[in-house]
């Protein structure tokens, strides 16, 4: 207990000693941290709001108002028959129109002027695998019943591949960041390390252990990437607390992740930062106090 | 408490520090290891607390195996001794009764440990109308009997000084070896290196000399002729 009094009042001493890079470290953490919990939660949301979607219609059949709705049966049958599908759902003109009286709420000009009988009834499909959705527009092109075919997947492709671009994109930057971390940590530690290099040789001399020298460069570096880490995902928590209730939320996203996503999420990057630390000291430090 | 055998130390290189050197010290003796600068007395005291390994030979020092030492165990080695280099290394930024506490609190002692033994150290090396100075308020001799109450902060078997007395004036220097010699009387074993022949010859205690790295004379209060 002495000697563990001993190693955290000299981490203290140590980290007081080059204030202003123990500063750019916590920083440069901080931002990489920031980056990777923030561009991690983003996926999440996404993926779970697409999941969400593509737990919905998957394809939208608009039907031909000249054909016989008769026709529109037979293919309805002709869809339920097939293995991919989950379930179809005729649409209405009527219910149509309400669905378009609903989407366009705020703009009565539109909903003057619309008319009505312009919406086509049509045939709304949920997939057992949304990704079959181009087996299905593959099928139903020609029929004469069909006058539009809809797809969500496309959509929902184009924004997790655009989302997975900007989360590699992220990474790569917070890979940066974090090397630049990993540098300022290697630095502080050799400058302290140097400082000390008398009161070293005399520990040394006594008979403290390599363990009992390095330990205090060793807290050094995980405090440091700890406190960078730990505001990096408090601001983090922040940050998606009031997605939830800005504007954010009123757009297409709805900010879903779950408490234990964002709690085992913040526990791996203390621990990855913990390791971090540990790695670095190791790195800074081996040369050092070698000598 | 040190017993060598044979022991050669050769640097990489080539250059030969000490040559088939062996002989045995008994615990509560007070040796003087003698020689010319260069003759290997340095490095065989750091060879006795393993800053240098042996290239051949064995080593005993307090009933451990230097020769065979692995890294992990130099500390428990270490703390088994008490060591005085020339330089008196101090930290600076420290009074005399922090640089001798800093070694006790490295140790692992107590608040109320190192305030009682850092007092008992600094009254045995009579330090105590210095104890609240800075090293660069020191005498050259009372910087060095700093390094020696430090020293014995882990109650050593064995003292090894590397020239203590090297930089100070002669009167300075039997105050040292006075000191050294009270040390040895309460139970410590010394072994000093020096090349100040009116010292030994004075003290008329064991001494061993070395030249050109080679063990060439010793003989009970001897002389440095």
């Amino acid at each position: 207990m002495k000697k563990f009094n001993y190693v955290m009042k000299n981490t203290f001493i140590n980290m007081r000693r080059n204030p202003l890079l123990v500063i750019a470290t916590m920083l440069a953490v901080l931002v990489s941290s920031f980056l990777v919990f923030t561009t991690l939660s983003a996926r999440a949301i996404v993926e779970n709001n697409t999941s969400r979607w593509q737990n919905g219609v998957h394809v939208v059949i608009f039907l031909d108002d000249r054909v016989t709705s008769t026709a529109h049966k037979q293919l309805q049958e002709t869809l339920e028959n097939y293995p991919e599908v989950r379930m179809v759902e005729y649409f209405t003109k009527s219910e149509a129109m309400d669905e378009f009286k609903i989407l366009f709420k705020d703009q009565p000009e539109l909903l003057q002027e619309v008319d009505f009988d312009i919406l086509p009834t049509s045939l709304r499909i949920n997939l057992n695998d949304p990704a079959d959705y181009k087996l299905i527009i593959e099928r139903m092109e020609g029929n004469a019943a069909v006058k539009e075919i809809r797809a969500s997947g496309e959509a929902i492709e184009r924004l997790l591949s655009l989302t997975n671009t900007l989360v590699l994109s992220a990474s790569v930057f917070a890979g940066l960041i974090g090397f630049a971390a990993f540098i300022l940590i290697i630095n502080t530690l050799r400058l302290t390390a140097y400082a000390k290099k008398k009161e070293i040789k005399i520990m040394r001399t006594i008979g403290a252990s390599s363990t009992y020298i390095r330990l205090p460069f060793i807290f050094e570096a995980i405090f440091e990437s700890l406190i960078g880490t730990s505001i990096a995902v408090g601001l983090g928590w922040g940050f998606i607390q009031y997605s939830k209730t800005s504007f954010i939320a009123d757009s297409i996203f709805d900010i879903a992740i779950s408490d234990s996503y964002l709690i085992n999420l913040t526990l791996i990057l203390l621990f990855s930062t913990v390791l971090f630390g540990f790695f670095a000291s190791f790195v800074g430090i081996r040369r050092a106090l070698n000598d | 408490m040190i017993r060598l055998e044979d022991v050669s130390l050769v640097f990489q290189g080539g250059s030969v520090a000490l040559s088939n050197v062996s002989t045995q010290i008994s615990e509560g003796e007070f040796v003087y290891l003698i020689g010319h600068s260069g003759s290997g007395k340095s490095s065989l005291l750091k060879l006795l607390y393993k800053e240098y390994s042996a290239t051949k030979g064995s080593i005993e020092v307090v009933d451990m195996d230097v020769t065979s030492l692995p890294s992990w165990k130099i500390p428990l080695l270490r703390r088994k001794l008490g060591i005085v280099t020339q330089e008196p290394q101090l930290l600076e930024n420290r009074t005399t009764f922090e640089n001798i506490s800093f070694a006790l609190e490295v140790l692992g002692f107590d608040e109320k440990e190192i305030d009682e033994k850092t007092n008992t150290l600094i009254e045995l090396v009579d330090l105590e109308n210095s104890m609240y100075k800075f090293p660069n308020q020191l005498s050259g001799g009372e910087q060095t009997r700093a390094c020696i109450a430090r020293a014995l902060a882990s109650n050593p078997l064995l003292l090894l000084c590397d020239e203590p007395t090297g930089n100070l004036d002669p009167d300075l220097s039997i105050q040292i070896i006075s000191l050294l010699e009270k040390i040895n009387r309460a139970g410590t074993t010394v072994l000093m290196a020096t090349h100040d022949s009116s010292i030994v010859n004075r003290r008329k205690k064991r001494v061993l000399q070395l030249s050109n790295g080679k063990l060439v004379s010793d003989v009970e209060k001897g002389r440095y002729i």
